[in-house]
């Protein structure tokens, strides 16, 4: 019920969202060059690495190129800004017209965040070709594996969207948040495994990154392009994200209950 | 020696007020030094699985990212406001800098400090200390002062190429997304054994956009690798030199550049 008469509502948050990616298209297109960048070193680093071995622990070296080429250039479209907008209309004193909408905060911001995807939409004309210069794709190995991935990238995309939500829900209790949020950044993305992907880590690392949800977002999904799950399976791996949503669905309704009671209003 | 006592103290009260919100300074550190180990991580676990990369071994990768940090760490405490010019540009703030008895450029680089300068340093200290005893060099007197002269000189290059780039503020405002560009290719191109590359990027890490200065010549003439360079092994050892001269023609483009000011009138 409460769906359709709310979405209205939540049409024009989105729309707006997509108009703001707009405005600055022009980082996001800078932001894909680092991408591009970051791709090519990335790949010549493992090929040298690999040197004249073609498959490592069962994983050849055209699956790993695919792999940190998709990786880096899914998770450029998976950077969402919901942590630093919540932060931003809570100091401005905002954060009032968003809780007096007869719509619930917590949709509201998942509104924004799909209209923020939407809006990154046409950037993908620049960034895959700029990927392909620079990394090296193909196909999935298998029907399957294609399938699998375009689910498992739909629930690392809720999942991302989440957890920048979880952070973003923090700064109701402060506002001194920005060298933390520079610290979970860099951990976090880190902890995807876009930039090593978990197959090669050493035990200890792997073992406390696979507790973490991180991974979910680009070890997850990527892998199973290639043709190696992260979980052996398919569908374990596809469970094993669906868990963390659910998890991260209940932390954040609970912590959005204690926010609400938490909240000062920044007078204008 | 006037002038560097003025710099100390306009550098010294931007240190002050950066630490009036101590919390978040001291997290800007934290941040810094765990962004730098991030990226350091990478190669890390990348050598302990594989050995080597490009049949350089863990220390002496270590060693040159240390090298290359530290010259950053430097470069970034004494110009990062280079990457503020534009704003200072537009909002007419650049007037000031005219109306006041030392160089403008001087006011620029004091006007703010980014404490994240002091995570760089930090993490390039401790990997060049990490480093230093597993790489098989004779740590003389003389191979100390190399190294300090290298980083040095490492950051007088990438300062010398923000500046000039910088320059071109004067004439179309906004230069930001050459110089981010830039700097990226430097932080990320700047870490790795250039012998991996290609030919091709190893000359235009080389003479177009000289990365590779900062660090991987003077550590490969250090670490007696200067055989497998695209240059001869003397230039190696010059890159220090070549660091002070790239910043002396830096300073006369700005100059030359800055006369063309036009105040935005704001």
């Amino acid at each position: 019920m409460t769906l359709s008469r709310n979405w209205p509502a939540w049409v024009a948050i989105a729309r707006t969202s997509i108009r703001h990616r707009y405005i600055y298209r022009f980082n996001a297109l800078l932001a894909i060059l680092f991408t591009g960048l970051q791709i090519y070193l990335l790949t010549v680093v493992w090929k040298a690495a690999y040197g004249d071995r073609t498959e490592v622990d069962g994983i050849a070296i055209g699956q790993l190129l695919v792999y940190l080429t998709l990786a880096q250039l899914q998770l450029r479209f998976l950077q969402m800004e919901l942590d630093g907008d919540i932060e931003g209309r809570i100091r401005l004193g905002q954060i009032g017209f968003d809780l007096s909408r007869p719509v619930g905060y917590p949709s509201q911001l998942l509104a924004a965040a799909v209209g923020d995807m939407i809006g990154q939409l046409p950037m993908l004309a620049v960034a895959f070709p700029i990927a392909l210069i620079a990394g090296e794709l193909s196909g999935p190995p298998s029907v399957t594996a294609g399938f699998g991935y375009a689910a498992a990238l739909l629930l690392a995309w809720i999942l991302a969207a989440l957890l920048n939500m979880l952070i973003g829900l923090v700064s109701f209790w402060t506002l001194e948040m920005s060298g933390f949020r520079m610290i979970y950044n860099l951990v976090g993305n880190f902890a995807t495994g876009a930039l090593v992907p978990l197959w090669f880590m050493p035990d200890a690392l792997r073992i406390v990154i696979q507790v973490l949800p991180f991974q979910a977002i680009a070890f997850v999904p990527v892998s199973i392009y290639v043709g190696a799950p992260a979980t052996g399976a398919l569908w374990t791996a596809l469970l094993l994200q669906a868990t963390w949503i659910g998890v991260l669905i209940l932390a954040i309704r609970w912590i959005w209950g204690q926010a609400f009671k938490h909240m000062v209003i920044q007078g204008g | 020696m006037e002038r560097i006592s003025i710099a100390l103290a306009l550098a010294s009260a931007s240190l002050r007020s950066e630490f009036q919100y101590r919390a978040n300074a001291v997290s800007s550190v934290i941040g810094g030094v765990i962004y730098q180990l991030t990226g350091f991580l990478v190669v890390w676990i990348i050598v302990d699985r594989f050995n080597t990369i490009g049949g350089w071994s863990l220390a002496e990768i270590t060693f040159l990212y240390g090298m290359r940090l530290t010259a950053h760490g430097i470069f970034y405490l004494c110009f990062s406001q280079m990457f503020d010019i534009d704003r200072v540009l537009i909002s007419g703030e650049y007037d000031r800098f005219l109306v006041r008895p030392i160089s403008p450029l001087l006011q620029l680089f004091t006007r703010q400090l980014r404490v994240n300068c002091f995570g760089d340093l930090i993490g390039g200290a401790a990997l060049l200390a990490f480093a230093a005893r597993g790489v098989g060099i004779d740590w003389s007197l003389a191979a100390w002062t190399f190294v300090l002269l290298a980083v040095v000189g490492g950051a007088l290059v990438e300062g010398a190429i923000q500046i000039a780039l910088g320059s071109l503020s004067f004439r179309f405002l906004s230069s930001i997304a050459v110089r981010q560009t830039v700097n990226e290719v430097f932080n990320q191109y700047g870490n790795y054994p250039q012998r991996i590359f290609p030919e091709v990027l190893r000359y235009l890490l080389t003479f177009t956009l000289p990365v590779a200065f900062v660090a991987y010549f003077p550590a490969s003439a250090l670490l007696n690798r200067t055989g497998e360079l695209v240059v001869p092994a003397w230039i190696a050892w010059i890159a220090p030199a070549l660091g002070v001269a790239l910043f002396g023609v830096a300073l006369g483009i700005w100059r030359k550049a800055s006369r063309g000011y036009q105040s935005s009138g704001t």
